[in-house]
């Protein structure tokens, strides 16, 4: 007399998958910040009547250590111009926003050079800065 | 006497998965916190080929800027004054062209009296534009 074998049923339990898929999602949207500079110390001079700088290409920003960073990776200033018309390429008025974030304390023969250079490349100059407090 | 035997079960939700809920909503609120400020000012400042070819033909205001103090045509200026002052000299003014303000900074004047002059100056009109004056390296004679 054979004895048969009984076949179970394997499954792969599918519980953690919708968690799995979310953290997978905020991984890659956090890779995909190209211009990430979060991780830069500076702290934003104050000023009254801002507005919304709205989306942009290119960040380019002086630390606290007065050190020259473009889309959160250290550079010259003597490529600077010619590293953001690369970036902003032939895209046309209104969409050639620059944000500029300067240390507060920063000097004025650190920051102008990278003013200069923003307006050479034809970019819309942001400065971002800090609401002031009333 | 007899006992009834309740055949009702509590029912509980499963809890398993709530450590990897908290887990996420964690990590959610973290980026969502890690947001750099986004707020600023625009600023036009002209090309420095352009500047050049109106210099000659008009002669502009200039602001001079050192670590503390803002002067106006070589006067220092409070800044309670300074709109009211600059509005006046370029008051007569209706081409752009004749709104240029030049500014010139001493090489350590800080970012935020920078940026708190320059809004003074837009407030009262005026267009920004950056006089620097340009690094030489000069060799001496060994």
């Amino acid at each position: 007399m054979k004895i048969r074998r009984k076949t179970m049923r394997a499954e792969v339990p599918s519980t953690a998958m919708g968690d799995i898929a979310f953290n997978l999602l905020i991984f890659f949207v956090i890779l995909a910040r190209a211009q990430d500079d979060s991780f830069l110390k500076w702290q934003p001079a104050h000023a009254r009547n801002l507005e919304q700088a709205g989306p942009s290409k290119v960040s380019v920003l002086i630390d606290a250590e007065s050190k020259l960073y473009l889309n959160g990776r250290q550079v010259g200033a003597a490529q600077l111009a010619k590293q953001i018309g690369e970036l902003l390429g032939e895209a046309p008025p209104g969409q050639r926003t620059v944000l500029l974030k300067v240390h507060r304390d920063a000097q004025a023969m650190r920051f102008e050079p990278v003013i200069e250079a923003i307006s050479e490349a034809g970019g819309d100059l942001v400065h971002i800065l800090e609401k002031e407090k009333e | 006497m007899r006992f009834h035997r309740s055949t009702k079960l509590l029912v509980e939700p499963s809890t398993v998965t709530t450590g990897d809920i908290a887990f996420n909503l964690i990590v959610f609120f973290l980026v969502c916190a890690s947001v750099q400020p986004d707020s600023g000012r625009k600023q036009s400042v002209p090309r420095s080929e352009q500047q050049e070819k109106e210099k000659a033909k008009v002669e502009h205001v200039e602001v001079r800027l050192t670590r503390t103090t803002a002067a106006i045509n070589g006067d220092v200026v409070r800044a309670r004054d300074f709109v009211p002052r600059l509005r006046a000299l370029l008051a007569g003014k209706t081409r752009p062209e004749d709104k240029v303000v030049v500014v010139r900074s001493d090489q350590e004047t800080p970012y935020s009296h920078w940026i708190a002059v320059t809004a003074m100056i837009e407030e009262a009109g005026g267009i920004i534009t950056i006089l620097r004056e340009e690094e030489r390296e000069v060799q001496l004679p060994r």
